[in-house]
């Protein structure tokens, strides 16, 4: 009775194990079709020198933020598809601590907001409210980062 | 040519080093999953949100409104939570959501973490506490009291 007991229990966790496992795999699998070409799509605007057109051109809205100019990539990237194709595009702009922190921070907030406001629908909350709720703290925090950051440094 | 293969292979290790962190933390969800009846017999509440509430609200905290999707939607739907409750919660969700994976791999790319987690709760808490105490949302689902101190409906 107890060894069956105690095998029963092994199954469920090697099962429990096995599932969470091949969850990660799958998931990793989705993050690697978003991270690959966002990578090789931001290389080759680095290396045909397009970033400086793109920082020059959203300098001014970024510098609200405290942030360079051609962040805004990674933050339109983080909004509209998901956090890793963000990642994807801002680690070979190799920013600051402090720049990477207030991009996390905002699109921790706010991501992938076509997919979590279907989400949030189907909950029946009012969609359009928390998404407006979402970008709004998603740049008030942005805002406050870079002061308090600043205060402190 | 040459930057195709330096981008594919710094993609890839970063998808690597994404990896690391999620196999660990999808199976560590899974676990999550058993215990979650434990969770829901607790009883109490804190600013307008119940021990029933409190599932979809841990379960967004840790694992994230894409993949918590499911149990989310199913205990909102379930265990009749009022308009007013799901609400509360679908707001300090949209501001702190998936803390431990979000954070993770932003620290992976150099952000600080603590600032990022701080910072979520922080305003999220504020924000559900004063959504919860104003007038103005509660009319929204009680109707506004009158001047003899009923309330319209």
């Amino acid at each position: 009775m107890l060894v069956q007991n105690t095998l029963l229990h092994m199954n469920t966790f090697y099962s429990t194990v096995k599932r969470g496992f091949l969850n990660g795999i799958l998931i990793t699998y989705k993050m690697v079709k978003v991270i690959v070409p966002c990578y090789i799509a931001i290389e080759f605007i680095k290396h045909l020198g397009l970033i400086e057109v793109i920082s020059a051109f959203f300098k001014p809205c970024m510098s609200i933020f405290g942030l360079p100019g051609e962040s805004a990539l990674g933050l339109m990237a983080g909004y509209f598809i998901n956090l890793y194709a963000a990642i994807a595009v801002i680690t070979p702009l190799q920013l600051s601590s402090k720049d990477m922190t207030t991009i996390a921070l905002m699109l921790g907030i706010a991501h992938s907001l076509p997919i979590e406001t279907g989400v949030t629908r189907q909950t029946g909350v009012n969609a359009w409210l928390m998404l407006a709720a979402r970008v709004v703290f998603s740049l008030f925090a942005g805002i406050v980062i870079n002061l308090v950051w600043k205060l402190f440094s | 040519m040459e930057i195709i293969f330096i981008a594919l292979k710094d993609s890839l290790a970063l998808t690597l080093k994404l990896l690391c962190i999620i196999l660990p933390l999808s199976i560590s969800y899974e676990f999550l999953k058993h215990r979650q009846s434990s969770i829901e017999k607790k009883n109490f509440a804190v600013f307008g949100i119940s021990g029933k509430g409190f599932i979809p609200l841990v379960t967004g905290i840790i694992i994230g409104l894409t993949y918590g999707a499911g149990v989310i939607i199913y205990s909102l739907r379930t265990t009749n939570t009022t308009k007013k409750e799901a609400f509360l919660i679908l707001l300090f969700l949209s501001i702190c959501h998936a803390i431990i994976e979000d954070t993770l791999i932003f620290v992976v790319i150099g952000a600080n973490g603590f600032i990022l987690i701080g910072f979520r709760f922080a305003l999220a808490i504020t924000l559900t506490y004063l959504l919860y105490r104003s007038r103005l949302f509660n009319a929204q689902f009680n109707g506004f009291p009158r001047k003899d101190g009923r309330i319209e409906q």
